[in-house]
């Protein structure tokens, strides 16, 4: 189980439960076209995950939103992340270097 | 007035070198604070943390995650949740806070040397920030609990834990200044923010959250979840310290860092977070095992992220993965035995259904554990609670300062690795914590843990009540079985059929 459990290509998001929580999840699907979303809900936190790069625009986050929103307060609901990640003000991008 | 965006100024605030002209550089950054291992400044300088935050933005989003806390505080003050919560979740609330609220000013110190004595610039901008949200751990987790110390004596320990000599807190206490307060700059990065901040602080941050948010406080649910948020900005120091290291041919140095404080982090988490996990959070409210916690966010997560960043798993893995099914509960027998050398009361977690939850998240656990609470339980049932106590005191590890412990039933493991250092014997609780010492004797070596110092004369007198003495514990604050014997009704009921 231990070692199954490392063999995974899973990047994304963890977020604490709230509005802009599941407003990411909207915003990931459609940053994120064709890919598969894997979504684990732990009641205080979920995790908004896909295979090798996951992206989460400014420009969606107000689409789901329905206000105007600054990257930087992602960081609010934030708790942690898997694989590496990238910031910049219109975007957050999470990856890995490899595929497993 | 028209604003740069961030991406556009950011590089240029954050490049804070100069060239001094009045001091060399080694008096500026010392070896011994700064660890720079010979790669020279222009290399340190590429150093580029992935996490941009710059301060006006820190500022702000901090106020705004302190309001959110400070709300939902205020919000269930009147519901007093703690008063007519399980004990068994007391219990967890008080070892959380006792362990690592003050720790959290620790970690602050070690920011501090990395925001000063670090070569590499971003490093230093990024460490002030680290600085400062630790303080907000400290400040956060001493006032939240403080307004519980009317409830009992052992809320009090939320502050006073780590400044005794409760053989628990010295196990913390000894793990924590070798991560925080006793290494360079470089070093802190790898081990503190790398290792134990992107991999460990989310068991007890956010998988504990999860079981909190399950019972119902949703306080400290959204309180600790809150202060990862910042553990996971600040964390992204270490990954980018590491690829300045990785370029510049010292990925073995890094990777060494990382197999000693994996170990000793999962030691004392194997004490703190397995038992409340799997034992004290009452059944109906845990939301995944420890196990699989670890599964989720050490394994799935972090050995991942390892291996993405070109590192290896720590060369002990397939006994780290064995440890997964027996540590926890090898010692949570024995906190709830010697439940009187802790400042909170554990719970036993051995009611049948508790047992069957065991069971079946941890197959074997009836053959084995389930075995010593047999004996337990029947005692208990018998009415012979002095046999439940302790008069002895355990053999202690000298790395994780907690007990040697193994599996018991036929399986029956435990074994003492000891190792004579300059004609003192020490004792260790795994061959991998006997190599953690060996990796570096001279800074470990003068240590006494609880039972060197009762053979020292340090204790006395030298019994069970000279122990808790010198550990602190008064009565109202030693530990008592948190559901006074309840979990053992049904097997009472049994036995009187
Ligand atoms: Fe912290
Ligand atoms: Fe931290």
């Amino acid at each position: 189980m231990a070692t199954e459990t490392l063999r995974n290509n899973r990047v994304g998001p963890i977020l604490r439960a709230g509005d802009v929580a599941k407003a990411a999840v909207q915003a990931i699907e459609r940053d994120n076209p064709g890919k598969a979303i894997h979504i684990d809900d732990r009641t205080a936190y979920i995790r908004v995950e896909c295979d090798d790069e996951c992206l989460l625009t400014r420009a969606s986050m107000e689409l789901a939103l329905g206000r105007p929103f600054e990257m930087r307060e992602i960081e609010i609901s934030l708790g942690s992340f898997s694989g590496n990640i990238d910031t910049s003000p219109e975007c957050i991008r999470f990856y890995f270097n490899k595929h497993v | 007035m028209t604003s740069l965006k961030q991406d556009e100024y950011y590089d240029l605030i954050r490049g804070v070198n100069w060239t001094p002209k009045y001091v060399p550089e080694e008096e500026i950054f010392p070896e011994e604070m700064s660890g720079s291992r010979g790669i020279p400044m222009a290399q340190w300088e590429a150093f580029d943390e992935p996490y941009k935050v710059t301060y006006g933005d820190y500022v702000q989003t901090q106020r705004e995650k302190d309001a959110g806390v400070y709300s939902v505080k205020a919000g269930l003050e009147r519901a007093n949740y703690v008063k007519t919560a399980d004990p068994g979740w007391v219990s967890t609330l008080q070892a959380h806070y006792g362990a690592l609220a003050v720790a959290e000013y620790a970690a602050a110190t070690a920011e501090a040397r990395m925001a000063r004595f670090s070569k590499a610039p971003g490093n230093r901008v990024v460490a002030t920030f680290g600085m400062l949200d630790e303080m907000r751990h400290g400040q956060l987790q001493l006032f939240f609990s403080h307004e519980h110390t009317r409830l009992s004596r052992q809320w009090d320990w939320a502050h006073k834990a780590l400044y005794t000599n409760e053989w628990a807190a010295i196990a913390a206490r000894h793990m924590f200044d070798d991560m925080m307060f006793t290494r360079d700059a470089i070093s802190t990065a790898i081990m503190l923010t790398f290792a134990f901040e992107t991999g460990f602080t989310n068991m007890q941050f956010l998988g504990l959250s999860a079981d909190a948010a399950e019972a119902g406080d949703h306080t400290f649910s959204n309180l600790i979840s809150s202060i990862q948020t910042d553990e996971s900005r600040h964390a992204q120091q270490g990954g980018a310290i590491l690829k300045v290291m990785v370029d510049n041919g010292k990925i073995d140095d890094a990777q060494h860092m990382i197999d000693v404080i994996f170990w000793r982090t999962w030691k004392l988490f194997s004490v703190l977070t397995g038992p409340i996990m799997d034992y004290y959070t009452p059944l109906e409210h845990r939301k995944q095992s420890f196990k699989e916690f670890m599964e989720e966010w050490i394994i799935g997560q972090f050995v991942r992220q390892l291996d993405d960043l070109g590192l290896k798993k720590p060369w002990y893995w397939d006994t780290f993965v064995a440890d997964l099914d027996q540590a926890h509960h090898a010692i949570h027998v024995g906190v709830w035995f010697y439940r009187p050398t802790v400042w909170w009361n554990p719970a036993a977690g051995a009611s049948p259904e508790e047992r069957a939850w065991l069971e079946q998240k941890y197959p074997g656990w009836n053959t084995t554990f389930g075995r010593t609470w047999d004996v337990i339980t029947d005692n208990i049932v018998r009415g012979r609670l002095n046999m439940t106590l302790p008069e002895t005191l355990p053999l202690l590890c000298n790395m994780s300062n907690v007990p040697i412990v193994g599996t018991p039933g036929d399986k029956w493991n435990t074994k003492d690795y000891p190792l004579v250092y300059e004609g003192r014997l020490y004792h260790f609780g795994s061959p991998i914590d006997r190599w953690c010492f060996e990796q570096e004797p001279e800074r470990y070596k003068g240590h006494m843990n609880f039972i060197d110092r009762v053979l020292a004369g340090l204790v006395q007198p030298p019994d069970m009540a000279g122990a808790l003495a010198y550990m602190g514990l008064a009565p109202g604050e030693m530990g008592e079985d948190a559901h006074d014997y309840a979990w053992a009704a049904a097997y009472q009921r049994k036995a009187a059929e």
